[in-house]
């Protein structure tokens, strides 16, 4: 049996260990609540976006009536050959679940697609997402050209993908969660799009955690483009949270003081709803074709920025869970630790009052 | 501009970027630099849905009294008492950084002429050139 000593110090360092946990709960917790405001702050606009959209396809025809030609490249369906896949998971680990979770879903995705023979584009955001694809997958190679112009003033830059395996790395986007800029991911989303517009893919996906409120999550394949449903999030692949998840989560939620419940509608977003979509004739003083042409692209950057803070939220709820439960273990190991160290102590208080006593009784 | 102090004449204005509602007030008159042009609006004004282009939102009376707010692209909705402005970026004019805005202008002018044939690039080219300009303008508060 151990000394009481060496008892003492694994009890100290146990506590260290629990002390930096519950730390890093509070931490997560106060960057869960954050994440979560930011979310709900970023819902009126995505909301009014999709309203001027709708209300533009209602108010117009998708199809030219002289041509006959879709309104817009990214309604237009392909047979989907090439299939771009944006997989979302956090920056760091100790999150549980969290990052393995997504992986398995993208995987499951991939390992589907492949056995129908389409060759997959992979574009990780979050270094744990970056880290699971870079070493296994080779990156996108483009044929970079440049020519100058008779006049010496202006390029011809072209681009052309050579692709070399069934599965990419298209891109990957390392700093976009530190920040959730609108600007970054409008940079992201415009990429994909032009890739889009181009046949260079056929179809996008997203995987990523979809967040309503700590004990309602679930990982999810979401369909980008091409568009069918307008407002409407067309999702393929779910894995639930299971009922001992979600009773960790809430556990950990309500000791850290956020709220379990899906937050409530602001007023700003339920007028948001309405944007647009009046019962009022409006003036529309601009061309369908050339609001389509503005507003879908950035119809897909906010799916994205919805996606990704969403996926932000989901991550530090995972964190919190997980260090919650470190924490209790910890305390359960301190507990066990104490009793046997209380014990070790006693027999050798016993020990040596038997000896004290064995020795009197012999003289 | 016609004297309108009554307090049920004044226009709710609300401004909302990707990250938030910026702007919750009330207004005698709201200045929108739409597509084809400076547009003022008046309590009463008939139902408009429009896309702004680069530019100043420029608000007058009311509770917000007058402010300023550079936006580039956006679209807004005009109904007869109320303004709800989208914009993908906003701005108060001292928040500009006017040598990170001289750079965007020159980006833009690199765009133009790596653009070659293709329209869609001059148009893209154009529109970044166009509101680097707006900016570095706005940030001069020579409006």
């Amino acid at each position: 049996m151990a000394n009481v000593l060496d008892l003492r110090r694994r009890i100290r360092s146990v506590k260290n260990t629990r002390q930096i946990t519950k730390a890093m709960k509070m931490v997560s917790a106060a960057k869960l609540r954050r994440a979560q405001e930011h979310a709900l702050l970023a819902r009126p606009y995505a909301h009014m976006l999709t309203n001027v959209l709708e209300s533009l396809v209602r108010r117009t025809d998708l199809f030219n009536d002289e041509t006959g030609e879709i309104m817009h490249p990214l309604l237009v369906e392909r047979e989907e050959k090439n299939v771009l896949v944006l997989v979302i998971a956090g920056d760091k680990g100790f999150a549980g679940g969290f990052n393995s979770n997504i992986g398995k879903a993208a995987q499951r995705f991939i390992d589907e697609r492949r056995a129908k023979g389409q060759n997959i584009d992979l574009e990780p955001i979050g270094k744990k997402a970056i880290g699971l694809y870079k070493k296994r997958f080779p990156a996108a190679v483009y044929d970079h050209t440049e020519e100058l112009y008779d006049n010496g003033l202006a390029k011809h830059i072209e681009d052309i993908r050579h692709r070399a395996a069934p599965i990419e790395v298209a891109a990957e986007h390392p700093r976009l969660l530190v920040k959730a800029n609108f600007e970054d991911v409008t940079a992201v989303a415009n990429s994909i799009v032009a890739r889009y517009e181009a046949a260079e893919i056929d179809s996008v996906y997203i995987v990523y955690n979809e967040f309503k409120s700590v004990i309602s999550q679930r990982v999810v394949v979401e369909k980008l483009l091409p568009i069918r449903k307008l407002g409407a999030h067309e999702i393929t692949v779910v894995t639930e949270m299971t009922e001992e998840q979600k009773e960790a989560a809430g556990k950990a939620a309500q000791e850290s003081g956020v709220s379990i419940n899906v937050p409530e509608e602001s007023v700003a977003e339920q007028e948001a709803k309405k944007f647009g979509t009046n019962d009022v004739d409006y003036i529309f003083d601009q061309a369908p074709e050339r609001l389509f042409r503005h507003l879908m692209p950035r119809y897909i950057t906010t799916e994205i920025f919805h996606a990704l803070l969403e996926s932000i939220a989901a991550e530090h709820a995972a964190r919190m869970t997980a260090t919650d439960a470190a924490t209790k273990n910890a305390g359960e190991l301190i507990d066990k630790l104490s009793l046997t160290m209380n014990r070790v102590r006693q027999a050798a208080i016993t020990k040596e009052i038997i000896e004290i006593v064995s020795g009197a009784a012999a003289l | 501009m016609a004297e309108s102090g009554n307090k049920s004449e004044l226009l709710k204005v609300r401004l909302v970027t990707p990250d938030r509602v910026l702007l919750d007030a009330t207004a005698e008159a709201v200045e929108l630099p739409s597509m084809s042009g400076y547009l003022e609006t008046l309590y009463g004004a008939a139902p408009l849905l429009t896309e702004l282009s680069a530019g100043e939102v420029r608000l007058h009376g009311g509770s917000a009294g007058e402010q300023v707010f550079f936006v580039a692209w956006g679209f807004v909705e005009v109904l007869p008492d109320r303004v709800t402005i989208l914009a993908e970026t906003a701005l108060h004019p001292d928040e500009i950084d006017p040598d990170e805005a001289q750079a965007e202008l020159k980006h833009g002018e690199d765009l133009w002429h790596q653009a070659g044939d293709d329209q869609v690039k001059y148009d893209e080219a154009n529109a970044v050139t166009r509101v680097a300009e707006e900016k570095i303008a706005s940030a001069h508060g020579k409006h």
